[in-house]
């Protein structure tokens, strides 16, 4: 075999597989322009005739597509921060200071975190959510979102911390440093890469989520985007290229994250699963 | 001076709220699960102790059952087909200069993404009128598939959209381990006149073994987990042939108010989640050794 054709074989079946990934995309987002459903049904792959982008601002408003977006942002990000914090704090004391016979059983109680499946709790957590009289309010979602992303966080931090050199802090225990602000000065700037790794980690969990944010939020204004989404599609069914314009919303912020961060991502969504 | 990082105080307030979450969240949830798991609740009068009953009826209800085996056709699909598709891609991929990094990026792009929002989309790709497969088959001349609506290709379109969303995870997962063996190994089997397919099967392959494990004992977790997309895509049906473990047991707990058969359900699926990994590092795990390069 030719050499240029060997070359061509791997090409021939990525690309196949590359055109199998974009598709639907590119469905979604010629659909979420066009004017209705017969020229969908008509012409799925064409470019839409007329571009609607009316179709961009009625969803926005009308199917409130900003409340749901917002709602998802903010809990998304504030779950994230404070999970990133409890997490770096308890990962400092347990990786830093020198209490090590109560660290070694505080990790061990976390890694049982880490097989617990998260479906299973499901039912649990509801009535631990509603006994603390916080069901349909976002408290329901951001302490379980903060919680559940604790075992995972904690591990990979503790290892990360583990690397930074003793002398650092050596140092500055002489000059006179206590531990608050020497978590503070030095260990939590040094532990950045890790920490905007578990931070995206999280965001992506929590933004995404769906079992919690669809049993524990019944309230329409306080939905998040996956929920949100799908009761839109339940109430406009008919209205294929408004449903398409909702996809687009909830799925472009993430994409643009991606394409800014795409090697953190992957590496952070990774890193959990390869251990050396 | 010396007790600056000793100070059990210090300790206490950094590990505290973390601890403290923990218990609230995994320690305290899975009490009560065993607990209401034995008992007969609606979720608003007082629990009935009921012994061992529902987890007698759980192996009696023939939705359950058929449920346990969709999750089994969803494990046997992501090890037997899913897995050698991601190594073949994963070695085509590393076998390629040009456009690597627009490959790795493409097929991970899914991942990211929420499971009900690729659910809703791929709802709109299966639409039996204006969906984009039956316009695609319609080419070809073939009749249009209700794929979400018939027994016989609901699972099949559930599966297929499950690994459009997560084979290229997994292919980033190998690609890494692929792309860590040294380059001097795979040109002395090249010097030696060893072909490509033949370098991927006796070099590469054994090679990355230990990371195929992984996968694979990750592949059986998420088939185990897999819940958003049934609830988004068919609720379980049509007549309960997309039905897993985890949406028969939400709905069974939601729908139908029986919070107690419900937490039976979800301690059957932790033991059954806990015996397969177990299984796995027994037979397969353990007999691999670490392969140093």
């Amino acid at each position: 075999m030719p050499v240029a054709v060997k070359k061509t074989i791997p090409h021939f079946f990525m690309i196949v597989y590359v055109v199998i990934i974009l598709v639907p995309f590119l469905f979604v987002l010629f659909s979420s322009l066009k004017a209705n459903n017969t020229e969908i049904a008509l012409h799925p792959f064409g470019l839409p005739k007329t571009w609607v982008f009316e179709n961009y601002k009625e969803a926005w408003v009308k199917a409130k597509i900003s409340v749901y977006f917002f709602n998802s942002l903010y809990l998304a990000a504030s779950a994230a921060v404070v999970g990133v914090l409890m997490a770096a704090a308890t990962a400092f004391a347990m990786a830093r200071m020198k209490l090590t016979r109560i660290s070694k059983w505080i990790y061990q109680l976390v890694l049982v975190g880490m097989l617990i499946p998260g479906n299973v709790l499901f039912i649990a957590q509801y009535f631990l959510v509603r006994d603390l009289h916080i069901l349909d309010t976002h408290w329901a979602l951001f302490l379980p979102y903060t919680a559940g992303a604790l075992p995972f966080s904690v591990l990979l931090l503790v290892a990360f911390m583990h690397n930074i050199p003793h002398e650092l802090e050596e140092a500055a225990t002489i000059d006179g440093m206590g531990a608050i602000r020497m978590f503070w000065k030095i260990i939590l700037p040094l532990t950045i890469p890790a920490l905007v790794t578990v931070f995206i980690v999280n965001f992506l969990g929590n933004w995404n989520e769906y079992l919690l944010a669809n049993f524990f939020i019944s309230r329409d204004a306080l939905r998040t985007l996956p929920t949100g989404m799908v009761g839109f599609r339940d109430a406009f069914q008919t209205n294929y290229a408004l449903v398409c314009t909702g996809i687009v919303f909830s799925v472009l912020p993430v994409l643009l994250l991606y394409s800014f961060l795409q090697r953190q991502i992957i590496e952070g969504l990774t890193a959990g699963s390869v251990k050396g | 001076m010396k007790t600056t990082l000793k100070n059990p105080y210090v300790y206490m307030l950094f590990v505290v709220p973390t601890v403290a979450m923990y218990f609230l969240f995994f320690i305290y949830p899975t009490i009560t699960s065993f607990v209401f798991g034995f008992t007969d609740w609606d979720g608003l009068n007082p629990r009935q102790f009921i012994g061992l009953d529902n987890f007698v009826n759980a192996f009696k209800d023939a939705e359950f059952r058929s449920s346990i085996w969709n999750n089994l056709i969803i494990l046997l699909f992501s090890c037997c087909i899913q897995v050698p598709l991601i190594i073949i891609f994963s070695l085509l991929i590393s076998n390629v200069k040009r456009f690597q990094g627009f490959y790795k990026t493409t097929v991970f792009m899914p991942s990211i993404l929420s499971t009900s929002i690729i659910g809703i989309l791929w709802g709109y790709i299966y639409d039996p009128d204006v969906g984009l497969l039956n316009n695609f088959l319609n080419l070809f001349g073939i009749e249009p598939i209700y794929w979400l609506a018939e027994p016989k290709w609901a699972m099949f379109s559930i599966l297929l959209t499950n690994a459009w969303q997560w084979m290229g995870f997994y292919i980033v997962l190998i690609l890494a381990a692929i792309l860590g063996i040294p380059k001097d190994i795979d040109e002395a089997a090249m010097i030696d006149g060893a072909t490509g397919v033949q370098r991927a099967w006796y070099l590469t392959v054994p090679l990355i073994r230990p990371i195929i494990n992984v996968v694979i004992m990750l592949s059986i977790a998420g088939a185990l987990r897999v819940v958003d997309i049934v609830l988004v895509m068919t609720g379980g049906g049509p007549a309960g042939s997309t039905e897993v473990m985890a949406s028969y047991m939400v709905n069974k707990a939601i729908k139908y108010g029986d919070y107690g058969y419900g937490s039976a359900l979800s301690i059957i699926i932790f033991v059954i989640a806990l015996i397969l990994t177990a299984l796995y590092q027994l037979l397969i795990a353990r007999r691999q050794e670490r392969i140093e390069y």
